[in-house]
């Protein structure tokens, strides 16, 4: 007996939302993408949770393919960060505002 | 109907009466402005036709007991029936004459007065405009038709006081006028909607007739009676609205004399008359008339006493007059109000006419100028002068003596003494102010010896001149014997509530003795060889201050335009113009631009708003998916 | 009130507190060291929920590898702390406004659902019998994660060079 799911699932949906207001308020290009790690690890939390509900070992492995995929995911990230900091010389967003 | 109209010589020369004036005003004013004869010309050949038709139906309808009304067809609208047509009954022919007399006699005088002018076939049109429009107001069948005339009659008057319209002064009091006038007949206008609402028709014989009591409660008979009273105020220039008069002597002298004297203003009276009946339904109405027309007989017989312009102390005392007029209609005697209507139009005109003269032959409006300058030399003017103001004093056996007497017999019969103390003191007043003047002009100090002061008009002109003061001269001196015929003329009319006048054999002694002893009091300020020529108001600054300022009036009606009306109210809508509705729409242009900026916003670049969007895309489609 | 379930509140307060602490720090470094503490507290929690691999490899992946690429690049970007303005109003109002609803959604969903009541039971997943699953079900997603991670490696490596050759070779890599 451990928690109740519900509990489980209101972690999970604060760091979610945590990670989206990192996302969203941060000025920094490097702070978006931490954001995306923080989301991504909540959405982990309520997998590995679910298949413990369910006893299954579905949600785990889910979890192993999301890790893999934040891997390339931020490598392929950070890479183009720092290629738009050699192109532009800053990281915030509102200078990649090419749009107007 | 026009079969209808030769074989009823009666309806034929009502007609011709009051529309060959406007017919002349057209013609003057779309073909005949440069032919000064010939616009002379049509227009006193209109006003001869007019006082012959009304001469004629009053000598053929003097045995008049049922009124003749002819009605058209013209407004009709649900329930609601307003006719146009004519009225004959005794106050209306009696007016038309009135008006008739006194316009014929005012246009032959002008012919010499206004000769040279610039403007001459312009003021003979305009004449000829006014003429119409009062002829029609006299004869008007119903109320509507009646205020038509009205404005009509302000619109003439608009355009006569301002006639010199090079001068700043003139069109400024042309101004004043129709706007103060105008403003008493807001007053008037609603309190006939008052009645037409609860009486369903304007008809001024329905109106006067006793069933009106069945249909209105007294209050609202006494709330209309105060509004239509509000329009009488403003055009006989009773208290508060009186200040525009004494301005309006910007106009020429014949148009003052006209106008202003004895035919306009006294519209105000004449509506007083006409609905009598319906007036005296209300007690507390007609104690407000007597009230206000007390009050303005006595404050314009006060500022008459310190005025140095010959053309302002009569103005001062047309005002005066009329709220004694007032007085006496309002006190419940409907004959000597209308009497005193008929011999002051006679004998105020003469006294504007003879100042005419003196000014045209001195060129100055200022009295002790004139008297200085020889104006007693002058004998035809000044003795009608003398004539006309011993009418206007109320000295017998001129025919204001007969009205006055009328009067002070109505108020006498009141049951406070108060108003016939205060007829009294009116009487003295006149009688003061009026030979002042006379002793100012007859007895100067000194005399300027100038001998050459005639222009070159020539005789002719001093003749045109003299024949209409000669006339209107006997007209005063013997219309006070026709008081009985007169009197016997009125008793047919309908509704109107019999007073019984009990007989005050002291009063007439009391009249004369108030009358004379002004006259007295003027002969030692002003007549006697060693006098000092400064009267008993100017000695005391403050009464010669307040009365000289029209007693402070016109000061108080300035501030109240400049705080109220054009601090608050014209700034309010001034301020409303430009911020709220050029600021609502200026604010829709830039809200427009401005949307366009946030949807741009949206639209283009950062990318932090675009991830924000996402998220708030999937609360909402959590929000929906919950519910 | 079990003592897992206590352990289980303690490390959500950790995991929560060193979040909040890791996106409102104005220091790049600071923020992923706290981002680290974080990950070894859920780390833990799914030692709890009973995959014990998977807190190795969140440790090992996560916190190791990913959080000390974040601290490389940190570092050789030269970042100055300070220069950005903390919680700039026009977007930290819309997002706190979402946050607020979503709270609440999340809130009403929780509480409205039966299912959330259902108390977990303690289970342990053997990371030999985890392995032999997912390698026996889903052979077809590893292979294609590991073509992924193929596809990374070479896009990082191709925008990270740094291009010494003439403008022309200069734009064609700018285009990529």
């Amino acid at each position: 007996m451990i928690v109740p799911f519900g509990h489980v699932l209101l972690l999970a949906g604060l760091l979610f939302l945590m990670g989206m207001v990192c996302m969203v308020v941060r000025r920094s290009l490097i702070m978006i993408l931490l954001g995306v790690e923080i989301m991504l690890n909540a959405a982990a939390i309520i997998l590995v949770g679910s298949s413990l509900l369910w006893q299954q070992l579905e949600g785990q492995s889910i979890v192993l393919f999301v890790f893999a995929i934040a891997g390339a995911e931020v490598s392929v990230g950070l890479a183009l960060i720092v290629w738009a900091h050699r192109q532009t010389g800053s990281v915030d967003p509102r200078d990649f505002n090419r749009l107007k | 109907m026009i079969a209808a109209l030769t074989q009823d010589s009666t309806l034929l020369a009502t007609i011709l009466a009051t529309m060959l004036p406007f017919v002349a005003f057209l013609v003057i004013m779309v073909f005949a402005r440069n032919h000064r004869g010939l616009s002379a010309g049509l227009s006193i050949g209109a006003i001869m036709v007019s006082l012959l038709g009304a001469v004629f139906l009053l000598t053929r309808h003097w045995q008049l007991e049922v009124p003749i009304q002819y009605l058209g067809r013209w407004l009709v609208s649900g329930d609601i029936h307003i006719p146009f047509g004519f009225l004959l009954d005794q106050p209306s022919l009696l007016m038309l004459t009135i008006v008739a007399t006194i316009s014929f006699l005012v246009q032959i005088y002008s012919l010499g007065y206004m000769a040279g002018d610039a403007g001459f076939s312009r003021y003979y049109a305009f004449m000829s405009l006014f003429a119409w429009a009062m002829m029609n107001l006299t004869l008007a069948p119903t109320m509507v038709q009646l205020y038509i005339f009205w404005e009509l009659v302000g619109l003439s008057s608009y355009l006569l006081i301002g006639f010199w319209y090079e001068k700043f002064s003139a069109t400024e009091a042309g101004k004043k006028a129709f706007v103060m006038t105008r403003f008493g007949d807001v007053a008037f206008f609603l309190g006939l909607l008052l009645a037409l609402v609860n009486l369903g028709n304007l008809n001024i014989l329905e109106m006067n007739s006793p069933q009106v009591t069945e249909r209105m409660s007294p209050l609202l008979i006494t709330i209309a009676s105060l509004l239509i009273f509000g329009g009488i105020v403003g055009k006989s220039a009773q208290f508060p609205l009186l200040t525009w008069l004494p301005d309006a002597m910007e106009g020429p002298t014949p148009v003052s004399a006209l106008l202003h004297s004895a035919t306009m203003v006294a519209a105000g009276v004449y509506l007083f008359g006409r609905l009598f009946p319906f007036f005296s339904h209300s007690a507390t109405a007609m104690a407000v008339f007597l009230a206000i027309g007390t009050i303005s007989m006595l404050l314009a017989s006060t500022m008459a006493m310190v005025s140095r312009d010959i053309k302002q102390v009569w103005a001062y005392s047309t005002i005066s007059q009329l709220g004694f007029m007032i007085m006496g209609l309002a006190a419940g005697s409907y004959f000597s109000g209308m009497f005193h209507l008929t011999t002051h139009a006679g004998f105020k005109a003469l006294l504007f006419l003879c100042a005419g003269v003196f000014i045209h032959v001195f060129e100055t409006n200022d009295v002790f100028e004139i008297g200085r300058r020889g104006g007693r030399r002058l004998k035809v003017p000044m003795i009608c002068t003398v004539i006309g103001a011993a009418a206007l004093a109320g000295l017998p056996p001129f025919s204001g003596f007969f009205s006055k007497e009328l009067i002070l017999a109505a108020l006498a019969d009141l049951k406070n003494p108060l108003w016939l103390v205060a007829g009294l003191l009116g009487v003295f007043f006149t009688a003061y102010y009026t030979f002042r003047l006379i002793f100012i002009i007859l007895r100067p100090e000194d005399i300027l010896d100038e001998t050459g002061i005639h222009h070159d008009h020539g005789h002719g002109s001093y003749w045109l001149m003299g024949w209409p003061l000669i006339l209107l001269a006997a007209i005063t001196a013997v219309l006070g014997f026709f008081e009985g015929t007169l009197e016997d003329f009125f008793k047919a009319q309908q509704f109107i509530p019999t007073t019984g006048g009990g007989h005050h054999s002291w009063l007439s002694f009391a009249a004369l003795g108030t009358a004379g002893a002004g006259v007295v009091l003027a002969w030692i300020e002003y007549g006697r060889r060693s006098a000092t020529r400064i009267g008993f108001a100017e000695r005391i600054a403050p009464l010669n201050n307040l009365f000289a300022e029209r007693w402070y009036i016109d000061r108080f009606y300035r501030r109240f335009l400049d705080v109220f009306i054009y601090g608050m109210v014209s700034r309010g809508f001034a301020n409303n113009d430009n911020k709220v509705i050029d600021g609502g729409i200026d604010g829709l242009s830039r809200g427009t631009v401005a949307t366009g900026r946030f949807t741009s916003v949206l639209h283009l670049g950062m990318i932090q708003y675009r991830l924000l969007t996402i998220f708030v895309v999937i609360v909402l489609l959590a929000l929906y998916f919950f519910f | 009130m079990t003592v897992y379930s206590i352990i289980f509140y303690l490390l959500a307060l950790l995991i929560l507190g060193s979040t909040a602490m890791a996106i409102t720090r104005r220091n790049m470094v600071h923020a992923v060291i706290y981002l680290i503490f974080s990950f070894f507290g859920s780390a833990m929690i799914f030692y709890l929920f009973g995959a014990p691999f998977l807190a190795v490899l969140e440790v090992i992946i996560y916190a190791g590898a990913i959080m000390v690429l974040f601290l490389f690049i940190v570092i050789m970007m030269k970042l100055k702390p300070g220069q950005e303005r903390l919680f700039p109003l026009n977007q930290w109002v819309p997002a706190a406004l979402c946050g607020i609803v979503y709270i609440a959604i999340g809130l009403g969903l929780v509480i409205s659902e039966p299912g959330s009541r259902i108390t977990l039971k303690t289970a342990q997943a053997d990371p030999g019998l985890f392995g032999q699953y997912i390698f026996g079900k889903h052979w077809l997603s590893i292979e294609i994660v590991s073509l992924l991670l193929l596809v990374a490696l070479i896009g990082a490596l191709l925008l990270g060079r740094r291009s010494k050759k003439v403008p022309a070779a200069k734009a064609s890599e700018g285009e990529l």
